[in-house]
């Protein structure tokens, strides 16, 4: 039971390649236009999202409850079909949904252009030049559509399992590679890759629910289902809120309990294994206080969970009391019906659990994988405002680990535009401290004295500034102030900080 | 030659005091309005006898250090443009130095009429501010307006200025990255130089960059302000050294401004996280139209120093004293009404501490309990 998502684009012999796969297979197949037409049936206002995408070079902001929803609701319908076995699905770019999913084949297909040409001159009747043109501007608002719905480039290979040119390969002899390679291990699904699959199909299913419901779509919600726990966040001036969601929430098809959050923006902290006995949760917990965040876990599981779930990318949600995989039953990926996976969580749960109790929780999940499936799990996470990185890549060395973290410090920084700290800066830039006491104390000194000095020789100063010795000085009287004023905001800014800090307002 | 520095204000504790409250009062609405707050300090600097050449130096300098800790900030959050700031920098210093040539003009070149020296400036100055802000404040209001008309509630600003200029596809058309948009070079050098001259005049940047950003080039807010911010920096620092060149910067009256607005700011900015959007935009709305009329009724003043109308110089204390009523109850009312929120957004978050859970499935007395 796999999935095939096929990207391909316009006139690319995508639906066909799509077809001669259904043939050979006998699996249903779905495309974008049925998508799209059921997206409109449930009343999402599509077209206004494409022309505001594609035709116009602004994208409004309000326009972004319609990308979730239309992400959220075309997730559904594939989460919908697959459930039921095998899928082919083709679209513009089918390989970006169900991030994380291990049973998807991700193909992405190139057309030479001068078949696309010619397809596009045969289909829509068109000159060769003004082929020529469409399908060039057919192009650069399909990227600018996929930027905007997945934050992510239309051709980044990282993001495909196989990229096929159709130059030198013949549609049917693709359809038959695609068949044997859908067969394969790595794409056959396993309890965890269908559990996530689960997950990610509840989660969108809560979110279309929340957007389309009257009492909750005028909300600033976000929303993520664990093993049938569907955590919502809604913001502080969004009074009644929890009750709306709950209640829109209740009768929705596996979901076995609602948790909402208040909160005002969300902390992703991202490590190996969690406690909440450990400083860096203490130093979370007070620091999401203060903001008013809710935070959410990230565990990346280590390579030996990796190895042994014998699966890429591996990807699970934790619930339960935690215990031992059993590394002697790995059968290559595929799994026998009813047996689920042994997970030690690595602390999550317990992390998870202390975190509700205190109010805080925005849901956790564990991810296998180097820096890419890192950074595919998170490209959803529009309301994150901070980033924390925590113990990560332990099995390598020093300057290795600190060379990956840096990487993929700026890959999230990138993809999230939040800023990403380690744990280990927290204090230094969000806390309050023993460093961060004597900082004040020095700073406020200096201060104090460069203002006394100011309002003590105002007169001297005046004259320097503006008066007659201003006269002959003019170029060093204005190079004086352009150098004393940002001095003066740095080391003010830098009391007012730590004031703030210290009286747990920033 | 005769001295500038008689110009400078004689700074005594109770106007020190009120310059530190201008200063956080201006702090509190940047922070929350998103602009510099340079239409609040700068004509309640010029209400508390500071000439307005001066007010508007004192504010572009003191603009100029809050912008450079601001932008680090929000390029930690990767919400600066920096090519599109550089692109729309490299236009601005035009407007700026055109501003600075007519109102040191205007300062000095007197009138003709006898009239005080800095009132064709100070004249100048109000006039533009006033019909510069009339006009973002009016689109502003028919934009809540409207928005709050639409079915679906919403809340983003209006398109139609982009898709309009975007239909003329003026080549060359240069695309940025952080934004993700594409923007006529003609575009951004009218946006550049309006933007330049209006900050260089009156002080007043952000209220006209963030919204032409927004509007015109279909800049996402968050970028827009960080943007704008990364610029300010370097238009403050250009506009700074400018009229520090000329003898116009009170360094003390800078120095005092940060003392309000760098605590003030936080305020500010928290609360935006806890108002709804209409209020920000309502609140803005109604603060500004109060400047505006606040320095309107300050015009007949300098007309009166200028030999334009005739009444008696005793006057112009009550004129002052009405034009001052209105800027700080504009600000003090703006002040409050955001603290008021600030407040009640943090009693709110301690009394809800607790997350609250409810059981979906098998629906029974265990969700009602944890609605409760």
């Amino acid at each position: 039971m796999s999935i095939i998502m096929i990207s391909s684009a316009a006139h690319s012999e995508g639906e066909e390649l799509a077809s001669s796969l259904a043939s050979k297979t006998g699996w249903p197949s779905l495309n974008r236009s049925e998508l799209v037409e059921r997206a409109r049936e449930r009343g999402i206002k599509l077209g206004r999202l494409e022309t505001s995408i594609i035709k116009s070079p602004v994208v409004p902001e309000k326009l972004a409850k319609e990308r979730d929803l239309y992400l959220a609701f075309i997730t559904t319908i594939l989460c919908e079909k697959g459930r039921r076995g095998n899928l082919i699905y083709q679209g513009r770019a089918g390989h970006l949904l169900l991030p994380g999913v291990t049973h998807r084949l991700r193909v992405g297909l190139m057309t030479p252009d001068e078949m696309r040409i010619e397809k596009a001159m045969k289909d829509l009747r068109l000159s060769r030049e003004k082929a020529e043109v469409y399908l060039d501007q057919l192009d650069k608002d399909f990227d600018k559509w996929v930027r905007y719905i997945h934050h992510a480039d239309r051709l980044d290979p990282a993001q495909y399992d196989l990229f096929v040119n159709l130059y030198n390969v013949s549609l049917p002899n693709v359809s038959a590679t695609l068949c044997g390679m859908a067969e394969l291990p790595d794409f056959q699904p396993t309890p965890v890759s269908l559990r996530l699959m689960a997950n990610i199909d509840l989660t969108a299913r809560a979110k279309v629910e929340l957007a389309i419901h009257e009492s909750t779509r005028n909300l600033d919600l976000g929303a993520r289902a664990v093993d049938g726990v569907v955590t919502v966040t809604y913001m502080p001036r969004q009074e009644g809120a929890a009750e709306a969601i709950s209640k829109v929430l209740k009768g929705l098809e596996g979901c076995k309990e609602t948790r909402c959050t208040m909160a005002e923006t969300n902390i992703l902290w991202v490590q190996e294994s969690f406690s909440p006995a450990s400083d860096n949760f203490e130093e979370i917990v007070q620091l999401s206080r203060r903001w008013g965040a809710a935070v959410e876990l990230l565990r990346v599981a280590g390579p030996d969970e990796h190895i042994t779930a014998g699966a890429k990318g591996l990807s699970t949600s934790v619930k339960g009391p935690s215990t031992e995989m059993d590394s002697a039953s790995y059968t290559g990926g595929v799994e026998e019906d009813g047996r689920e996976p042994v997970l030690d969580d690595k602390g999550l749960t317990q992390t998870m659990e202390e975190l509700v109790s205190i109010g805080r929780s925005a849901g956790g999940q564990t991810i296998s994988g180097a820096r890419q499936e890192i950074i595919e799990r998170i490209r959803g996470e529009s309301n994150c405002s901070l980033v924390v990185l925590g113990d990560l890549f332990l099995e390598k060395g020093h300057e290795a680990r600190m060379r990956l973290m840096r990487e993929l410090s700026l890959a999230i920084r990138e993809r999230l535009k939040a800023p990403v700290i380690t744990a280990d800066e927290m204090k230094s830039r969000f806390l309050f401290g023993k460093k961060q006491a004597a900082k004040l104390l020095g700073f406020t000194a200096m201060v104090v004295c460069i203002y006394a000095l100011v309002f003590s020789f105002q007169a001297p100063i005046l004259n320097f500034l503006g008066g007659d010795i201003h006269q002959h000085w003019r170029g060093l009287a204005s190079v004086g102030v352009a150098l004393f004023v940002p001095f003066v905001a740095y080391c003010y800014s830098t009391v007012t900080g730590l004031l703030l800090k210290l009286i747990g307002i920033d | 030659m005769h001295s500038l520095a008689v110009h400078f204000l004689d700074i005594n504790l109770a106007t020190g005091l009120q310059v530190v409250l201008l200063g956080f009062i201006g702090g509190v609405l940047s922070g929350f309005i998103g602009s510099g707050g340079a239409f609040f300090m700068t004509p309640g600097m010029m209400n508390l006898g500071v000439e307005g050449v001066v007010a508007v130096a004192s504010n572009i300098t003191h603009k100029f250090g809050k912008a450079m800790v601001g932008s680090r900030k929000h390029g930690e959050a990767g919400n600066v443009d920096k090519k599109l700031a550089l692109f729309v920098l490299g236009t601005a210093v035009i407007g700026i130095q055109l501003a600075v040539l007519i109102a040191s003009r205007l300062f000095r070149g007197g009138t003709g009429h006898g009239a005080a020296q800095g009132a064709g400036a100070n004249l100048y100055i109000s006039i533009v501010f006033a019909t510069i802000l009339l006009g973002v404040a009016l689109s502003m209001l028919s934009d809540l307006i409207k928005t709050s008309r639409q079915a679906d509630g919403g809340g983003g600003p209006s398109t139609k200025i982009a898709d309009f200029l975007a239909r003329f596809n003026l080549p060359p058309m240069i695309y940025f990255k952080v934004a993700d948009t594409r923007v006529s070079l003609w575009v951004i050098l009218v946006v550049g130089i309006a933007t330049g001259y209006l900050a260089g005049t009156i002080g007043v940047g952000g209220f006209i960059g963030v919204p032409a950003m927004i509007y015109v080039f279909g800049v996402p807010t968050a970028v827009a302000a960080g943007t704008e911010l990364y610029l300010a920096m370097f238009m403050g620092a250009y506009g700074a050294l400018s009229y520090a060149y000329q003898g116009f910067v009170d360094i003390r009256l800078t120095m005092l401004l940060y003392l309000g607005s760098l605590v003030g700011i936080y305020l500010g900015v928290y609360g935006v996280k806890v108002v709804n959007e209409k209020i920000i935009r309502l609140v803005t709305c109604v603060i500004i139209l109060l400047c505006i009329f606040s320095r309107i009724i300050a015009i007949p003043i300098y007309l009166r120093q200028l030999g334009y109308l005739t009444f008696q110089p005793g006057w112009d204390r009550y004129f002052n004293l009405v034009s001052k009523f209105f800027l700080f109850s504009s600000g003090i009312l703006g002040c409050l009404v955001i603290l008021f929120y600030v407040v009640r957004a943090y009693r709110q978050r301690r009394k809800i501490q607790k997350t609250l859970q409810t059981a979906a499935e098998p629906v029974g007395e265990h969700a009602e309990a944890g609605l409760a």
